[in-house]
């Protein structure tokens, strides 16, 4: 077993350490540059991978019983064996939100916080509106089959997350944006966990 | 891999793969479950006379070696996951455990959710500041839920065959 030091004693000398160092300011920027991009890279592959996921995107399909690779989703012939499209959904999630990360990097941070709310907030509101429109398509005594589209629902969901990135104020972007990384990975886990509810309920 | 498949088989080859799979699980498995709860719980006394004999590790230390693990366990499972594709689910589907498949499932999407944390989780223990405090000890804490799921995830799908099944 080992004994652990307390984490608060430890985290603020080693603050106070580098606080009296007299640190350059391209390290600093560097620090500060690589928080933008590790931030908005966790943020936005959790989305990516969600929607590749969901909409089965994969860059590139893997076929193990014949070890062929095919550009983009393509399931082959029954023969072929099984496909394998994760590998496919984890490059293309990671390339996006690698390419995101960069590009966050290169714009203010009061900005990127407040399109971080609208995208978080999108991602969160498109997939409650398509299961709204589900329940109202069940239940409402008229066709409203046309709810069902996904992009009928993403109207909603936009205006929803517009709003609510313009009604917010920096202070509270700016406190929510870590906060992102740990809300968008358990709603990310909680569709795709409802997504494989056929296993468990048969 | 001709020369490497003329020494040994092809199973004996599979199975010494997911016997490494395991030893670094373990690893990885102590060093995150010690760093979680040195987040969650830092120790504010001397410890009794047992422990006060070990050398105290800080949890900052820790986080390299973490984001190393994690990255060589996703890089061996995704290649042992192939052999469970073909291998392993489909018998585990024509005997019907779902449940089993399911699970295994939501391990692929519980791993990718950690690989996303990592640079985060990483720059916040190299930059221990006071604001993220609170966010770094629960980027821990999902990380470690993340590596006991996949671990106890790919321990059942190992009984159903695998190392010793």
């Amino acid at each position: 077993m080992t004994q652990t030091l307390d984490l608060d004693e430890r985290t603020s000398r080693l603050a106070a350490r580098a606080a009296a160092a007299p640190a350059s300011g391209s390290t600093a920027a560097n620090a500060s540059k690589f928080e933008t991009f590790a931030i908005t890279f966790g943020i936005a592959l959790v989305i990516l991978y969600t929607i590749c996921e969901r909409w089965n995107w994969p860059l590139f399909t893997y076929h193990p019983a014949i070890d062929r690779w095919d550009f983009l989703r393509q399931p082959g012939q029954p023969e072929d064996g099984p496909p394998m499209f994760w590998y496919g959904w984890v490059v293309l999630s990671g390339m996006g939100a690698f390419v995101l990360g960069l590009l966050a990097t290169r714009v203010s941070v009061g900005w990127l916080q407040r399109a971080t709310v609208f995208c978080c907030v999108l991602a969160a509101l498109w997939p409650i509106c398509f299961a709204l429109a589900g329940i109202i398509d069940e239940r409402a005594s008229f066709n409203a089959e046309f709810l069902r589209s996904v992009w009928v629902d993403g109207i909603p969901a936009l205006a929803g997350a517009a709003a609510v990135s313009s009604l917010v104020s920096a202070q509270w972007a700016r406190r929510l944006w870590t906060g992102w990384l740990l809300i968008m990975p358990i709603g990310g886990l909680a569709i795709l966990g409802y997504s494989l509810n056929t296993y468990f309920t048969r | 891999m001709d020369t490497l498949f003329g020494i040994l088989s092809v199973p004996t080859f599979w199975k010494i793969l997911l016997f490494i799979h395991f030893a670094l699980a373990v690893a990885l498995l102590a060093t995150v479950t010690l760093q979680t709860a040195a987040a969650l719980m830092p120790a504010r006394r001397a410890a009794g006379p047992f422990i006060d004999r070990f050398r105290p590790v800080p949890a900052v230390s820790y986080a390299t070696l973490i984001v190393i693990l994690y990255v060589l366990q996703a890089l061996m499972g995704a290649w042992i996951y192939i052999k469970y594709r073909t291998y392993v689910r489909i018998p585990m589907e024509g005997f019907r455990h779902w449940w089993t498949v399911g699970s295994f499932e939501f391990k692929e999407h519980v791993v990718t959710m950690g690989l996303a944390l990592l640079p985060a989780y990483w720059y916040f223990w190299q930059q221990p500041s006071e604001e993220h405090a609170s966010i770094r000890r629960w980027v821990t804490f999902f990380l470690a839920f993340t590596v006991w799921y996949s671990f106890v995830v790919g321990h059942v799908a190992n009984d159903f065959r695998g190392v010793g099944s």
